[in-house]
């Protein structure tokens, strides 16, 4: 049986094939129906020949095999130096193999592949930094999912994931009129408190449009309260898109680089049709990426750029606490060891280090903030990026990957992490939850808003 | 004067009293039931895993799950749900504070009953929702008012014909009042005003003397005729009084004293944080504390 009732080649697109693959619990109908999925082995070389352009081509041919890149990774560290965890070794023995054998390999390794390129690597491109011939394994490891996928060797959450996109244009399944309406009602439930609180939807030439997470509107819309509350005691025009709204991209974690066209394409549209000077995410490492760093490759735009400027939740935050947009009343300042989590995808991806930090100078009393080591662009990986947090099948290898964190957590003695990423924040939960090492955890908007100054118009009458 | 009643629950034994109490309306005021509940909490990102709040173990969401919690519910409360009431069973994966307040602004229910608590606040699996407890959260942002019961009611026999209503002179206890009224008169109960003179040094900054305590007394009941008397009359049976002490623990032993079967308190608390959880505003501590159900009013 070559082509499986759920495990296949063909991308899922609608809500109701979303849930029949969601139906298969757990997926393992889907494991199951792997096993026999044929290897198409022309598509896959032809697909190599057209799309393994000459980086990638290069950085297979001179590496030197040289193990500069083992210490830098943080499965190879937690896994006892097992050789099998070594970056170079992981890439070259999949990706670099299926090139040797012009693509000729079969299910069993197919599937050992998908193993590698979802459990052993979760392209947080640490390793890229280390290598003196600037090899980014991460890199590559984004590539060989794009082939996997293609050949329909991804994990079940995964498939589900991108499938999402492609239904709903959000990674969950959430309408544009459940977002609207959620922001709606999350606005009403604290406008007695937050006098003059809105959520602008759809407002043309606004200073800002805003983009979330699907999660925040489908399991903790405080998310949107406080991004609301935060933007109007800041003063900012801002506004939120009807449609184009989502800004995560499950699609990129899936290798479903089609998913990741149409996705992010849905909110330059918005951008494009609203016209707001800048577009801000929420706190979401692999959102920003997916749409302002890798966004515009997928969509063709030769600027590499977004239709508009694009910048982190946590730049606009440094910018609206120096500018005094937003106060903070220093004595609710944090008084107690804190530390914060740098997200790979904004920090060592994009070099936004210096804003996290210039927040933590607003909110926390000095002294109190404690960094973790090694940091910045050196930060390891929460342990659950690139879609590692949510695949069941590779639970064990996860719970694993986040002993990293949690001794570097342990080692600057907070008790408090500030995780201003949604997939860091899930993983630093995860880890508490298994390891039980007494921590709290949280997003910046939250702490803020306890310490914020309300502006007086937004103050209610007592 | 109640049609539709939301009952969260948690369909465990923490529940039980709340249970009783709630069958108990719906059944004698020909209510609607919404027996809701949220049997797991999301874990793990965008994965479809929950962690099931009775067995703490990790579940795949899928129909059958959800189809089978709701037998279980439908046979928790078997007992109660033989004599021809009106109800639903409905089931949703979320933090619970949030989608009962979901449930609540789809299906603007005139009462949300809250179980008790699920035990052990370290173990609870409902934890893992942000800061401030599902109370608190719900108390605050609730358009109907909250009925929870986390003791076993004592003096609740069936229906309501006594109520505390607890006051101190806020625009939200206004609020409570109207709401007292409207049940005392649709369901012919007794109204009991009562406000409890804080005499605990945090509060008056000093010891009071004597004098100065009866003096206080005295200016309350003179308050509470001049804002409820005039409404009172409506009633056929109400009285009003003033104790002094520590406001919860009066509150509480007051409604002990005269067998109420319910207490009504506004809701004021806008704050979710920890401190809040730890310390507790008075409601909260009068629900923690009472034995009968209490109701707390935001609007």
């Amino acid at each position: 049986m070559p082509e499986g009732k759920y495990c296949n080649k063909t991308p899922v697109n609608t809500p109701e094939e979303v849930n029949f693959l969601l139906s298969d619990t757990s997926g393992n109908q889907y494991y199951k129906e792997m096993k026999n999925l044929e290897v198409d082995s022309d598509l896959l070389w032809a697909t190599i020949q057209k799309t393994l352009k000459s980086r990638l081509r290069t950085w297979l041919e001179i590496c030197a095999h040289c193990g500069m890149c083992a210490d830098s990774c943080f499965l190879y560290l937690v896994n006892d130096r097992d050789p099998k965890q070594v970056p170079a070794y992981k890439i070259q023995s999949t990706l670099g193999e299926i090139i040797k054998r012009k693509g000729k390999v079969d299910n069993a390794f197919m599937r050992h592949a998908m193993e590698v390129a979802w459990a052993q690597c979760t392209c947080c491109n640490r390793c890229g930094t280390y290598c003196p011939h600037g090899i980014d394994t991460g890199i590559m490891f984004g590539y060989l999912r794009g082939l996997l996928y293609q050949q329909g060797f991804v994990p079940w959450e995964m498939k589900i994931g991108a499938g999402m996109h492609r239904a709903y244009r959000a990674q969950m399944d959430v309408t544009n009129e459940d977002f609207v309406e959620t922001f709606e009602w999350m606005v009403e439930e604290n406008e007695e408190e937050y006098i003059g609180l809105t959520v602008p939807v759809d407002v043309e030439n606004a200073d800002i449009m805003y983009t979330v997470n699907a999660r925040e509107v489908k399991h903790y819309p405080e998310d949107l309260a406080e991004a609301a509350i935060l933007f109007h005691a800041a003063g900012e025009n801002w506004t939120v898109p009807s449609e184009g709204w989502e800004q995560t991209s499950l699609a990129m974690f899936a290798g479903d680089w089609a998913a990741c066209k149409m996705q992010v394409e849905s909110v330059y549209a918005a951008m494009e049709k609203l016209k707001p000077k800048r577009m801000i995410g929420t706190e979401c490492g692999h959102a920003h990426r997916a749409t302002v760093i890798e966004g515009p490759y997928w969509a063709g735009r030769e600027n590499g750029l977004p239709p508009v400027e694009s910048i982190h939740y946590v730049e606009w935050l440094a910018e609206a606490l120096r500018e005094g947009k937003l106060k903070i009343d220093p004595s609710k300042r944090i008084r107690e060891l804190v530390t914060m989590q740098d997200s790979c995808n904004y920090v060592r991806n994009q070099g936004l280090k210096n804003a996290t930090r210039e927040i933590m100078s607003h909110i926390v009393e000095p002294g109190y903030f404690v960094e973790m080591s090694p940091n910045k662009e050196h930060n390891f990986c929460c342990g659950g990026g690139g879609g590692f947090n949510g695949i069941g099948l590779f639970r064990k290898q996860r719970n694993k990957g986040l002993e990293k964190k949690r001794d570097q957590i342990l080692a600057t003695g907070a008790k408090l992490v500030l995780a201003p990423c949604h997939n860091c924040w899930d993983a630093i939960r995860d880890l508490e939850e298994e390891f039980k090492i007494g921590i709290r955890w949280s997003f910046l908007k939250p702490i803020i808003i306890k310490m914020l100054v309300l502006p007086d118009h937004m103050k209610p009458e007592e | 004067m109640f049609t539709k009643i939301l009952f969260a629950t948690s369909a465990t034994k923490e529940s039980d009293h709340a249970a009783r109490v709630a069958f108990n309306i719906a059944g004698s005021y020909d209510a609607h039931l919404d027996i809701f509940h949220v049997p797991g909490v999301p874990s793990r990102g965008y994965s479809q895993v929950v962690v099931d709040v009775k067995t703490k173990e990790r579940v795949d969401v899928d129909d059958d799950y959800l189809e089978w919690v709701k037998d279980e519910i439908r046979t928790y409360y078997a007992k109660y749900l033989e004599n021809g009431l009106r109800y639903d069973i409905t089931v949703a994966i979320g933090f619970p504070a949030r989608e009962i307040l979901r449930q609540a602004k789809d299906t603007e229910p005139d009462l949300i009953l809250l179980g008790g608590s699920t035990g052990d606040e370290e173990e609870a699996v409902y934890k893992k929702s942000m800061a401030g407890t599902t109370l608190q959260k719900i108390a605050r942002s609730a358009k109907c008012p909250v009925l929870v019961v986390n003791r076993p009611a004592a003096s609740f026999w069936g229906g309501l014909s006594n109520i505390t209503f607890g006051t101190d002179f806020s625009k939200a206890s206004d609020k409570a009042f109207e709401f007292a009224m409207k049940v005392a008169k649709n369901l012919d109960c007794e109204l009991n005003v009562f406000h409890a003179l804080d005499i605990t040094s945090g509060a008056t900054g000093e010891m009071l003397s004597q004098d100065e305590i009866e003096q206080k007394i005295r200016e309350a009941l003179r308050m509470i005729r001049g804002r409820y008397e005039s409404r009172l009359k409506e009633l056929k049976h109400y009285s009003m009084d003033v104790w002094e002490g520590i406001p919860f623990i009066e509150i509480v032993k007051y409604a002990r004293d005269i067998h109420s079967d319910l207490i009504v308190m506004a809701h004021h608390s806008k704050k979710t944080e920890k401190a809040d959880a730890i310390l507790g505003s008075n409601v909260e501590q009068v629900i923690v504390r009472a034995g009968c159900p209490v109701i707390s009013v935001n609007r």
